[in-house]
């Protein structure tokens, strides 16, 4: 570890970046899941920073997922040594203690922990907002008022805004529907890239059979057509590649090793005519990726860019690597079924908000 | 016909299984395709020798070059060929033309394409009925279906296939031991021998005789004269080479490192070949060599990042290259000028070619579009929609002529990409019929205008400025005629041919279409039937509008 440490410093040398720190973290029995999207997440630079600034605003916290999170991050932003390694043993244990489903030693889904983050940050913020705001009005009868429903930074930064559009087949109205996302969930085919899988994602699809629509025009079940398109896009689009598949004739879950090219840069196609900013230029920043044949075996691995070159984070391995080799994170072409390392959980941030 | 065609079927799915790595067949692969002119269909594969497995997952993606050889070391004379099912009418035919491209000296129609970039060398028959003549004297030359060659690398090796033979395995490999060749082009006028260029993973760049490799039986280069010795120049990957059209023996070499050096060939490799260290490596600049002796004469350093694809235009007056930084960059060749340029929607930018009159550029790459840059209106003025992968090959087809040419005032074009979703779209590109989205007038409503009237509302932008990406909102969209899945692999590049469209997939496998009309796609049972009788039932001043 510790040569691994020094030859990674050199090998960055003299470009290393000032105020940078590359610190692996250390496994506590599959905690993958955990470390990759940790990693990944603290290099989305606008998470890291609001990370920070919670840690800096908030000296004596009561102990919580988030108040885990920032002490993890204030310790690798503050280490010594540039390069190195680290355990997150109290974010863990924080961990195990909020979500039972977490609480063993068994490999878990990255997005699903992603997800479980995302949001339960979001929900220590409003509460300590709320909290906050009851002890200044203490005498305040409804604290759900405007301000503690303003956006959250985590909604600043993840939250984009999807359109789904609906034509009644029956009266031809079209009506609309706003709803939240901290994160598109994506599926994927053979020999595409994302922008196709955004593309279809955002495809006509029918409702009808079971599915039929409940139009308030025609106040009854019609068959009707709707789409998905993006109308806000986020700062940070977290994209999830949809790579388990249950397959009814095995009863469980099978990876799909799909070869999905993913560029350096996005922009989205998909969006809604009303979109606001629809040319939005996005950069590739992290990738949490699946190493291994199923979701619950395996090993989960992130690369992330810093300062223009591209690290690898294995646990508590640190390498730096080539652009070049992010290919290898792209998929299989045959689908045979073997072993894969393949990009499961894609984040670009938007190059505006620097 | 159904017997010739099921039986190559057959001869490809259990070679592709072998080199998928002992899969199942490639399902849902079909033979031909239709497009409105008619039926192309799959008439041959060529692939690399089946014990090169290991190279499969290489980091190396094939690209093909074809290489009409004009003399060959011994011509046998048509008419006294034996040969099989050849017609005594097109035999008189080639050697009649044979005659007159031989006495007036007419450079023929030549292609080579780099990844994607199919390059016309020559002038093409759009030129004239010089031309036309002199391509049909080629053919007569190949009378044997043994003048036309493919070249393709594949992991350490570089393999040359008979284009018209029924073989699939290459007729000669070269290997490189554990340095990769990635990149080849081919002079078929090349003057004193030396007419295939190849460019390594390492920098190193070796120019040949086709003709000589061809003769040898061992499996190294031989005759070689050796550029960029180790690196010396410049050790970042080669990434992609083209001779100079007429540049006398000159040709280009553009690098991983976003660096293009110019060579030529009459002169040695080794001499002092320093140049000045690059002040601004933002900027694009030229720095031609300090000692009279080098070899490299220029470097143009063009980009940050590699240089993913170059292309010449026709004549040789300008250059277009491609790069990971998504720019295309168009430039006056002779006066070492940027002229203009403009950045992909996002992402890089892989491939790039010419159309034959020089008017119009396609660049294709990380955004799944195929843009179509005008060089009169100097920027894009089409996207094509229709790839589900990145761009990784276009050409334009010279040898395609509209069915119905009345109407002169009209100019179609058609071309052809190939992506990293295992497809082959055909396209028409017809600038008059395109609807251009018009900018928005301060508080009015979007209308529509024709594109012949793109340039008005564009003014004329500074040369050597490089326009950022279009909005999507500004761009006409243009759909394709022909979407056709070719491989099971990500494909690497196309090349338009006189009789056929080759696709080539990044794992070395190359599949031959015939176009409509020619025997091999009306069904002619004998596969011996030599590709040059092809072009009798087609008008040779096919493209002269």
């Amino acid at each position: 570890m510790g040569t691994n440490a020094s030859q990674l410093e050199k090998e960055i040398g003299l470009e290393f970046p000032p105020n940078e720190r590359f610190f692996g973290l250390a496994n506590f029995g599959n905690t993958c899941y955990s470390n990759s999207v940790l990693q990944a997440l603290y290099f989305c630079k606008p998470f890291r920073e609001k990370v920070l600034e919670y840690k800096a605003k908030n000296k004596r916290p009561k102990e919580t997922l988030l108040s885990c999170l920032a002490d993890l991050f204030y310790t690798i932003a503050t280490q010594k040594k540039k390069v190195g390694s680290i355990a997150p043993k109290k974010f863990i244990a924080r961990l195990r203690k909020e979500k039972e489903e977490f609480d063993n030693y068994l490999q878990q889904d990255a997005h699903e922990f992603l997800n479980f983050l995302i949001n339960r940050i979001n929900e220590i913020i409003i509460a300590e907002r709320q909290a906050h705001l009851q002890k200044q009005k203490p005498n305040a009868e409804n604290v759900n008022d405007s301000k503690s429903q303003e956006p959250t930074w985590v909604h600043e930064i993840f939250q984009g805004i999807l359109t789904s559009e609906t034509r009644c087949l029956n009266c031809e109205m079209v009506s609309s529907k706003d709803e939240d996302f901290l994160d598109l969930q994506v599926d994927i085919d053979q020999n595409t890239s994302i922008t196709h899988c955004l593309r279809c994602f955002s495809n006509m699809e029918m409702l009808c059979g079971d599915n039929k629509f409940k139009c308030d025009n025609c106040c009854s079940y019609q068959e009707a057509q709707k789409r998905m398109r993006v109308k806000k896009l986020p700062v940070i689009l977290a994209l999830h590649l949809k790579r388990f598949k249950y397959m009814e004739q095995f009863n469980r879950h099978i990876k799909v090793s799909h070869r999905v090219v993913f560029p350096l840069e996005l922009r989205l196609f998909n969006t809604s005519d009303d979109a606001v900013n629809p040319d939005r230029l996005y950069d590739l920043v992290a990738v949490v990726i699946h190493c291994g044949s199923g979701p619950n075996r395996g090993h989960y691995i992130s690369i992330v860019k810093s300062h223009g070159f591209w690290l690898l984070f294995d646990d508590d391995m640190v390498d730096k690597i080539d652009a070049s080799a992010i290919e290898d994170f792209y998929g299989l072409t045959s689908n045979v079924q073997k072993s894969s390392e393949t990009g499961y959980i894609l984040f670009y941030q938007s190059k505006d908000c620097n | 016909m159904i017997n010739s065609s099921n039986g190559m079927m057959s001869a490809s799915s259990s070679s592709s299984a072998a080199g998928a790595g002992g899969n199942a067949p490639s399902p849902g692969l079909k033979t031909y395709f239709k497009a409105p002119e008619g039926r192309y269909k799959l008439h041959y594969e060529k692939g690399h020798p089946s014990g090169l497995m290991h190279y499969v997952q290489g980091k190396t993606a094939t690209q093909a070059t074809v290489a009409i050889v004009k003399d060959k070391p011994s011509p046998p004379t048509p008419l006294s060929q034996p040969s099989s099912g050849f017609s005594a009418s097109s035999g008189v035919k080639s050697a009649a033309a044979k005659l007159l491209g031989g006495s007036n000296g007419s450079r023929t129609f030549g292609f080579v394409g780099g990844n994607g970039g199919s390059k016309n060398l020559s002038g093409s028959s759009k030129l004239g009925p010089f031309s036309s003549n002199s391509t049909n004297s080629n053919l007569a030359s190949n009378f044997d279906g043994k003048g036309t060659y493919l070249i393709f690398n594949m992991g350490d090796g570089l393999f040359i296939s008979d284009l018209n033979s029924q073989d699939k395995e290459p007729m000669k490999a070269i290997y490189f031991n554990n340095v990769y060749p990635v990149c080849h082009a081919f002079d078929q006028d090349a003057k004193d021998g030396h007419d295939l260029l190849i460019g390594l993973s390492t920098g190193d760049v070796y120019s040949v005789s086709l003709g000589q490799q061809l003769q040898d039986s061992g499996k190294k280069l031989v005759g070689a004269q050796h550029y960029n010795k180790d690196g010396s120049v410049n050790n970042s990957r080669c990434t992609c080479i083209s001779w100079v059209p007429g540049g006398d023996g000159a040709f280009v070499v553009a690098h991983a490192d976003g660096n293009m050096y110019v060579y030529e060939k009459s002169k040695e490799g080794a001499g002092d070949s320093s140049f000045p260290a690059i002040k601004d490596p933002t900027q694009f600049s030229i720095a031609h060599a300090r000692h009279s002796k080098s070899n490299p004469i220029t470097r143009w350093h063009t980009c940050q990042g590699s240089i993913n694809g170059i292309a010449f235009s026709s004549d040789g007056t300008h250059l277009a290259t491609v790069g990971r930084d998504g720019y295309l960059r168009v430039f006056d060749y002779p006066k070492e000028e940027l002229i203009c340029g403009g950045k992909s929607y996002y992402g890089a930018l892989l491939c790039c070619a010419w159309s034959a009159d020089g008017k119009y550029i396609l660049a294709g790459g990380e955004d799944d579009l195929v843009q179509i840059w005008s060089m009169d209106d100097k920027k894009v003025v089409a996207w094509g929609e229709g790839h589900n992968s990145w761009v990784s090959g276009v050409a334009f087809d010279s040898s395609w002529s509209p069915p119905d040419t009345e109407n002169s005032e009209q100019t179609v074009y058609r071309f052809g990409s190939v992506g990293q979703d295992t497809q082959l779209l055909l396209w028409d590109l017809q600038m008059e019929e395109i609807v251009v989205p018009q900018r928005r007038p301060p508080g009015g409503s979007p209308t529509f205008s024709s594109g012949s009237q793109t340039a008005q509302w564009d003014n004329a932008t500074p040369l050597g400025t490089l326009q950022s990406a279009p909005s999507m909102r500004d761009i006409p969209k243009i759909s394709p005629l022909v979407i056709h899945r070719v491989h099971t692999e990500p494909l690497s590049g196309l090349i338009f041919t006189e009789e056929s469209i080759l696709t080539v997939c990044r794992e070395g496998h190359t599949k031959v279409w015939m176009r409509p009309g020619t025997p091999a796609s009306q069904g002619s049972s004998n596969s011996e039937t030599p590709l040059s009788t092809s072009l009798k039932d087609k008008p040779l001043l096919s493209s002269i509008k």
